[in-house]
């Protein structure tokens, strides 16, 4: 206790001589310069120094650089924890509770990074089939999926390679649904491009009909597409959640008060809908970002 | 953008009657042709993430513009099968030029009327159609100017008259609805920030590229022995992907700012500007070294030994013989760099340095192309325009390249 104050103290001194501002980052795709705005406008309106780092690379750029001491906060998803501390195949990050609580207490042990209170959204791997077939076949969930699959019905699904092949994504669904896409079944894309995937969905381009996504893809529906409900929880929970390096939540512990509210409210209809703002209309993340904190937590 | 060297002596080629006065134009002119009428010439699409539909030139422009864009083209065809003569080149130029300006023209127009007609998240691209016609007007216009064997002055007064109808194309909001102009009006303030860092990026790191590779280039020259590990060594960088590199270079620039905080003020650091020029540099040095060696390796040694019984030192034939006889060769080689920095520059987005790429990534990510384009188109002229002044620069030097 007396340590860790004294390290409070000695930590907080020089800033206070000359307050460094906090960095604030966020990956280069949609979702993260939308939630990479919110931190920003959130510490910036209660009075914090930030510098804007957002959409600053992919994930292993970003992670890289906050290892470093580089980055100070970004939005991070719990799933990656797999990624992060090869452990891809451990049945923990399939849980909301559990694999934010192991993610959590890894990067605080070994990296010092404090995870704030995380959406409650899924950015998971989801299976997205055409509106009008969804409605002819009563497709709602991959349990259904798997019985329409099994029943001999007709689909072919976009998806990257990493999809079809990575042992988390879709062979998880074909083990826990009881289902298998021959390869007459699947067009394989290269690359990870949820965008791509959905759009040849949504066009029926070389008769696609289902598409790999993002679960708070913006796109979906306004491709006329429906995610596919996960009912069996076979995916890694992705839940999107601000991580912050310890030294600034010591000299700032105000942040996680800020913003746990924040992320608490983004569900996955308002992340998909935020996201759609971006993606589909072409507006400004930021001012999507403004708006939305401007609507449902007004400035002090 | 150099075609074969001076074509206007040539035979006609490819089997046309001798009487066909320019080939190269002829056959610009049919490939444009064929391209407004199969293709779209702009592509209609409910919002930015769907495919469009291709809107033929007749029914997207309207009768006026269509006619105008086909009345240019036929008095291109009459140029291009008239017997080459020099007024007839600058004639066919002005032709090219204009029809350039009046597809642009017809293309923004065309977007206008049919937004309107859509929904606010409606967007109108350009279609294969107006990139075909605009391509083959630009090709023409360069096959003319070299018919015409003109100078640099009149090459820069025509590429300043193209330049300023479009600035007063734009200025009128003649582009306003088109779907490139929509992602532009979004991000307008990042746009100026975003090029003026892609060109701070390539500035910043020409100049530790020449300081570098200009002396290792004469390095490599005087002491032979030096050649063999000094390529090995520049080629195998050349061949490292720059986002491993990115990679690579976090943790030692982070460590660096952390020892020396004079350097971390200075805005060096693991991510932004600092593993970007590291690269770009990293990149930069085999073409300058190798144009530098080459350079000066080429020069007859006749020369330098009639340097030497003249009596001048080392230094004096260095910069006296030696520099000017390599400056053709040197210019060539500048010119090569800087058009790979702008284009790598764009890279440079992964690692948080700002710059074009920023809208090349968020629009391959989003499958927006047109963003996509906001941040490419740019980068293109800016290599272009360098390449041009570059080129300009070596024509008014009093040493020209020996063919």
């Amino acid at each position: 206790m007396v340590v860790a104050g004294l390290t409070l103290l000695l930590g907080a001194l020089p800033a206070a001589a000359s307050p460094q501002p906090v960095v604030v980052a966020s990956k280069i795709d949609t979702e993260g310069a939308l939630l990479g705005n919110m931190i920003l406008d959130v510490l910036a309106a209660h009075g914090i120094a930030v510098r804007n780092r957002l959409q600053l690379g992919p994930t292993n750029i970003v992670r890289a650089a906050t290892l470093a001491g580089q980055i100070d906060i970004y939005p991070e998803y719990t799933g990656n924890g797999g990624l992060f501390f090869r452990m891809e195949k451990d049945p923990v990050w399939k849980s909301r509770v559990r694999g934010y609580a192991e993610i959590a207490k890894l990067d605080r042990e070994k990296n010092h990074l404090i995870w704030l209170a995380p959406a409650p959204a899924d950015n998971t791997w989801v299976i997205a089939v055409r509106q009008d077939l969804a409605r002819r076949d009563h497709l709602a969930t991959m349990s259904d999926f798997a019985r329409w699959v099994n029943g001999g019905g007709r689909i072919k699904l976009a998806a990257s390679a990493e999809f079809v092949e990575s042992p988390s994504a879709l062979p998880a669904f074909e083990a826990s649904y009881g289902f298998r896409l021959s390869d007459r079944q699947l067009l394989t894309l290269a690359g990870g491009n949820t965008s791509a995937t959905l759009r040849a969905a949504a066009e029926g381009m070389s008769g696609v009909d289902a598409a790999m996504a993002y679960g708070t893809d913006g796109a979906i529906a306004a491709l006329g597409l429906v995610a596919l409900d996960d009912d069996k929880g076979a995916q890694i929970v992705y839940a999107p959640a601000p991580v912050v390096r310890a030294a600034v939540l010591q000299q700032y512990p105000q942040i996680a008060g800020l913003l746990d509210p924040v992320f608490a409210g983004l569900t996955l209809a308002t992340l998909q809908r935020l996201n759609a703002a971006i993606a589909v209309d072409g507006e400004d993340a930021g001012s999507v970002a403004a708006d939305y904190l401007k609507s449902r937590h007004p400035p002090p | 953008m150099t075609l074969p060297a001076d074509p206007a002596t040539r035979r006609p080629a490819l089997g046309l009657p001798a009487g066909v006065g320019n080939p190269v134009l002829l056959v610009l002119v049919i490939v444009a042709a064929a391209a407004a009428a199969a293709s779209g010439f702009v592509a209609l699409a409910p919002n930015r993430l769907v495919s469009g539909r291709p809107i033929g030139l007749l029914s997207a422009a309207g009768a006026a513009p269509t006619i105008a864009v086909a009345a240019l083209g036929a008095l291109l065809l009459a140029a291009a099968l008239l017997p080459p003569r020099k007024p007839l080149h600058a004639a066919a130029a002005g032709l090219a030029a204009l029809l350039l300006l009046s597809t642009l023209a017809a293309a923004g127009d065309a977007a206008s009327t049919i937004a309107a007609a859509a929904g606010p998240a409606a967007r109108v691209s350009l279609g294969a159609a107006f990139w075909a016609i605009a391509a083959c007007a630009a090709l023409a216009i360069v096959d003319q100017m070299q018919r015409l064997r003109a100078g640099p002055a009149l090459r820069l007064l025509t590429v300043l008259a193209i330049a300023g109808g479009f600035a007063a194309l734009a200025l009128a909001g003649t582009f306003d609805q088109l779907a490139i102009a929509r992602e532009y009006a979004t991000r307008h303030q990042l746009f100026a920030e975003a090029l003026g860092r892609h060109v701070a990026l390539v500035a910043g790191s020409l100049g530790p590229a020449l300081a570098l590779g200009f002396p290792l280039g004469i390095a490599a020259v005087r002491v032979p022995r030096l050649q063999g590990p000094l390529f090995a060594v520049l080629n195998t960088l050349q061949t490292v992907p720059s986002i491993a590199l990115f990679g690579l270079l976090i943790v030692p620039l982070s460590a660096l700012a952390a020892a020396l905080p004079g350097l971390a003020a200075l805005g060096v650091g693991g991510i932004g500007p600092a593993p970007a020029i590291v690269a770009l540099v990293l990149y930069a040095l085999l073409p300058i070294v190798r144009n530098t060696a080459a350079g000066l390796a080429g020069i007859d040694r006749a020369v330098i030994e009639a340097a030497r019984g003249m009596g001048l030192t080392q230094r004096q034939i260095f910069y006296r013989v030696e520099l000017p006889l390599a400056s053709p060769v040197l210019l060539a080689g500048l010119r090569i760099v800087i058009v790979q920095t702008i284009g790598l520059a764009v890279v440079a987005a992964l690692i948080g340095a700002g710059g074009l790429g920023t809208f090349v990534f968020e629009g391959l990510g989003q499958y927006a192309l047109d963003l996509v384009l906001l941040g490419a188109l740019p980068a293109i002229f800016l290599a272009l325009g360098a390449d041009f002044l570059l080129q300009t620069v070596a024509a008014l030097l009093p040493f020209r390249a020996r063919r």
